[in-house]
Formats: structure tokens, sequence, C-alpha cells
């Protein structure tokens, strides 16, 4: 069993990692100049809905705008989910009344599929 | 560490890194760049769906803002003749010569720009003319150039112009009105604008009777630039100007942030939906309903608002659309969604009139979504679906934005609300031509199918850049762009 020493340790690398992993690649994905996800099941389906409603607006097809981009940071899905629920600095938080627990999870699925291209 | 604290830490860690800090970050908008003409114009620079294929038909143009085609088909572009930057030309419209640089002028205006839009109905051109000096105008232009007003006198003095227009399926003529203001309350940024000082008396006009909620914006007198005095103004009101608690704010046709209509013949005025901010681009489907582009708050002035898209609406006569405590049907004065960073959240200024109504979709913060066309045409592709043309962002005057957004086209399916890039720059990112150092897109502003339907047309208005003080608009920079399948 690890230390805490060594649970934070693991937690720096992984911190250090996210940070070499930043910008890495193009974050576009629309169809003229990448590869954007084919939307084939309908929970890909309700995450593009939700996603183009709640989402676009800041990180327009997973790209930056207003916000930074989403396509190129590899974010786990807890943590997206996560910033979902309580916002980060500029970000607003997507309560259970504004989003669902299955749209929640329907948005993260679009989402990485948006960021495989 | 305990393991939840060491999740928050790295959660917290993790987020900061993801959100690059957004507060540490400066603007990075598409217009903050440095441009050297002439413009290079390369077609080889815009990436479009396989099978389809750009190309431009006309270039040189000063500040171009519409396209329309007569009865036999040939290609007309209006030039604006004013660009925000305060920046004045003579408003024309122009057929466009075959060889993309000789054109024939088929009409002038005077200094009472911009032109924003044109369409052609039943023999003749009908003109939107933003009249930032003498008030908004609809003008009608005869096949031999002789020009005359449908309506005049629109509040068009402000920040937003007379917007459109659409030829209606019922023969009238549809405009859209913008807003003197960017959330209802005058104050520095119009000074900024150029219009304050030239009309301090201006402000938004009401299409009804609306019940003040008694909140107002106290700001610099900017109106006396040597003084430090303080003036409070309320919504609907001269700058400087108070609303009481209950004042009915009345309400009187034409007004601001709305679409109206009027018929060619007996120029009568209707109201047809408000509560609008800026419905700057106006189309009819294929099945007859009218559609507007609005471009919705900017984080400036007294009254700042954060992160509102652009919206399109389907609309319908007599709704409100929520201007000006609204954005996509959302109350902006409650929670932190509209909060600018650092300031408090946006007051409620009126009663609402009406539950407010949802749009079909919503297009990125600040991309200044515009003039739109429905695709007819199976032999185009995507029928019934809605090409927008996107001026860009004009950050930092309207807001922060961490990369470029907008400077393209982009297709929307309004059935499901998914808006799917169309005609973009080449690179790593996204940006106008100036930004990208190519020779593709700058500012598309309209886009409008040919009569056949197999080829949409994409009005550029140009090199626009942007700095603190405003903006950099650049004449002689537009184009015409055309956009058809491959071997059609």
């Amino acid at each position: 069993m690890k230390t805490g020493a060594g649970k934070l340790a693991v937690g720096l690398v992984l911190v250090l990692v996210l940070v070499s992993l930043m910008n890495c690649g193009s974050a576009r994905r629309s169809d003229p100049t990448g590869n954007p996800p084919a939307v084939t099941t309908e929970s890909l389906r309700t995450g593009q809905t939700a996603f183009m409603m709640h989402c676009h607006q800041c990180h327009p097809g997973g790209d930056a705008g207003l916000g930074p981009a989403l396509n190129n940071k590899p974010l786990p899905g807890f943590m997206i989910r996560m910033q979902i629920r309580n916002g980060l600095g500029a970000m607003p938080s997507f309560p259970e009344k504004k989003m669902d627990d299955a749209t929640v999870d329907a948005v993260i699925e679009y989402v990485r599929a948006l960021r495989k291209g | 560490m305990k393991v939840p604290r060491l999740c928050a830490v790295l959660f917290i860690l993790a987020a900061l890194v993801v959100s690059g800090c957004y507060a540490l970050r400066t603007s990075s908008g598409g217009g903050q760049t440095e441009f050297t003409p002439p413009r290079q114009v390369n077609a080889k620079d815009v990436a479009l769906p396989d099978g389809y294929r750009i190309e431009a038909v006309a270039t040189g143009l000063t500040f171009p803002t519409g396209v329309a085609f007569d009865h036999s088909g040939a290609v007309h572009v209006v030039e604006s003749g004013y660009s925000y930057g305060e920046v004045w030309t003579v408003p024309r419209l122009l057929k466009v010569g075959t060889d993309g640089r000789s054109h024939t002028v088929v009409a002038e205006g005077g200094r009472n720009g911009p032109w924003t839009g044109v369409v052609h109905a039943n023999g003749r051109f009908y003109i939107a003319e933003g009249g930032v000096l003498e008030g908004g105008r609809i003008l009608r232009v005869e096949p031999d150039g002789n020009v005359a007003a449908l309506v005049e006198g629109l509040p068009s003095y402000g920040d937003h112009h007379t917007n459109g227009p659409a030829a209606g399926p019922d023969g009238w003529v549809y405009f859209g009105q913008g807003t003197a203001t960017n959330s209802g309350v005058v104050g520095e940024d119009n000074l900024k604008f150029g219009w304050l000082k030239r009309r301090p008396e201006f402000h938004d006009v009401a299409c009804r009777d609306v019940i003040a909620t008694g909140e107002s914006y106290e700001s610099r007198n900017v109106l006396r630039s040597e003084s430090d005095e303080k003036v409070k103004t309320g919504p609907f009101s001269p700058f400087g100007r108070e609303r009481k608690k209950g004042d009915t704010i009345q309400g009187r046709i034409p007004c601001s942030g709305s679409i109206m209509r009027v018929n060619p013949e007996s120029k009568a005025l209707e109201l047809v939906a408000w509560g609008l901010r800026n419905p700057f681009g106006l189309a009819f489907s294929p099945e007859g309903k009218l559609y507007a582009t609005e471009n919705q708050f900017d984080e400036r002035g007294s009254r700042p608002v954060f992160g509102a898209g652009d919206l399109l609406w389907e609309i319908r006569t007599g709704g409100w659309y929520g201007w000006p405590d609204y954005h996509a049907g959302e109350e902006i004065f409650s929670g932190d969604r509209y909060a600018s960073p650092g300031k408090p959240r946006p007051k409620r200024l009126i009663s609402p009139p009406s539950t407010p109504e949802k749009p079909v979709v919503v297009f990125g913060v600040h991309s200044s979504s515009n003039g739109f066309d429905f695709s007819r045409n199976h032999a185009f592709g995507y029928p019934g679906q809605a090409f927008v043309a996107q001026l860009g962002d004009e950050a930092p005057t309207t807001g922060k934005v961490l990369a470029p957004v907008g400077f393209k086209v982009v297709r929307v399916d309004i059935r499901s609300g998914v808006v799917h890039d169309f005609a973009v720059n080449r690179g790593k990112g996204n940006g106008p031509a100036s930004f990208l150092g190519s020779g593709g897109l700058e500012r598309p502003v309209a886009a409008r199918f040919d009569p056949t339907g197999t080829a949409l047309y994409v009005v550029d208005f140009g090199v626009m850049m942007q700095d603190k003080t405003g903006a950099k608009p650049v004449k002689e920079t537009g184009v015409l762009w055309k956009i058809h399948r491959d071997g059609r």
C-alpha cells in the first residue's frame, strides 16, 4: 500500500504529464480540417446535442474560443465531470437541474470522441 | 495527505492547467494582428468538405456586406460605406464584373451608412441603410438606379444599425433593427463607438410598454472629459438619466432590438418580433418560416455580460426574445453564469413582458454570426440546412477571447441544433487570413445561394484589425467568394 507521500508524488507526476501533454497537436476537429467523430449511437447524439447547447459557445467544436481548447487536453472522465458539476474560474457550474447525470455521461463520451478525432 | 484532499489538489491543479487560468491570460482575438496591404487571396488556403470548391469572384471591395442576384442572375454586392472605427466611404450597389475587378455602379448612398445588406425581389433591389448619422432606412432601388426610401427615421444612431433585409413570401420586406447599446444602459463604451458625443440624448427605444425595476448604473461622466463627476444611467434612457422603480418605459414603433416589416406598396410598417439585441441576418426557410441570427451581449460598458453566444432564432410573430435581461431564454441576472470575471452579475432592468423564446442554435461567444441562407438544392447538398457567415470576434473591444472565434462559414442542422464548420482557413488553429498569414477567408459577413441554388456566395468584409482603442478596418480588402460542388 502506498504512503500519503507516495500518493502525492504519483499525483504530481500525473499533473506534470498533463502539463507536458497540454496543447499537443491541433484541437481542430471540423469536417474540412480534421476528423470529426462519427456520431453513431444514441448516447453520442445526446452528448452532441447537449454539447452544442451548453459547451460549444465557449469551446467551439471543442477548440479554443472564449475558453480553452478541450480536444487536445487529456483530462480523465472524472475530472471532466467535476469541472462540469463545479465549474472553475470563468467556467460556470452545471448543476443537476440543468444537466442530469445521464446527460453529463453523454457529454463526457462525446468530448472523448471529439478528442480522438 | 489524505486521498480526498489529494484528489481535490490534483483536480484544482489539473483544472488550472487545462483552463489556463483564464484571468491571467491575455486576449488573443483574430483582429489582434498586424496587416500590410495588399491582401493576398488564395482559394487553396480555404478548407471545405470533400467535393466542394471555392473561388474568389471579386476582390478589392471596400467593406462589402451583402450579395444579391437580379432577374437575369447577375451578381450584385453592396459596399457598406461605413465601418466600425468611424471610417466613412460611399455606400454603393455594384454589379460585379466578370473579370472580378471592374464593376458597374448601380446606385450610391450618402453619408448615412452602413448599408448592411441587399435583396432582390419583384424586379427591384431593397437595401438596409444602417443610418449612423441620419437614422436607418429601407431603400428601394429601381432598375434604372433610382433610390427611394420605403421607411426612414429608424433608431440606428447607436452601436447597432438597420439590418437585413429579406423578402417575405407575403410580399413584405422584413428587416432587423439593432439596439443602441450592449445591454440597455448607455455608458463609456458608447463614447468609444463614436456616437455618444454626436448624439448624447440617444438611447434604446422599447417596442411595447415595459416596467423598470429601478436599477441603474454609475459611471464617469464621459461627456465631460476633464471632470471626475459620476452619473447614474438607467435602461432605455439617455446617458446620465435614471429610471425609478415602477416607471413605465413607453414603447413605440419603430423601436430598437426588433424585427419589423414594411409593405413595399403602401409603406405600412409593422412590428414582427422584439426583445432582440442585434438581429443581423434574416432568411426564410424553404418552408417559408422566418429565421434570424442575433449578435449577443458583449463584455463591455456599464453592464458587461460574460459568455453569451450568438443565437439563431425561429421568429414567431409577436414573440419577445429576452433582451436586455435574458440570453437564450436564461436569466442573466441570476447565479454566476453571466458575471464578467471579477465583477458583479448584471442586474435585472425590466419586468419581463412575457416568457422569452428559446433559440434553435447557440454559436460561439463573439463569433458575430451574421448573414445566412438555406440550401434548397440537392445538387449543392444539405437541403434545409442553414449556412451562416461568421464575421469573427472583435476582441478586445467586445471582450477577451483565448483564441480567434468565427472567421468562417458554418453549416447548421436546424432540426438537431448541431453546428458544423463548412468553410474554414487551413492551419493548426482558427483565425482570419491576416492572423494566420494566409490568403484565405478574412471576415465572412453574409452568405447567399444564387437563384439556381447550386452556388453559395460568401461576402468577406475584409481586414478589420482590433486593439484597445477599437476597430481598424482596411479599405479595398473585401472579397466575394463562390462555393460550389466539383464539376457542377
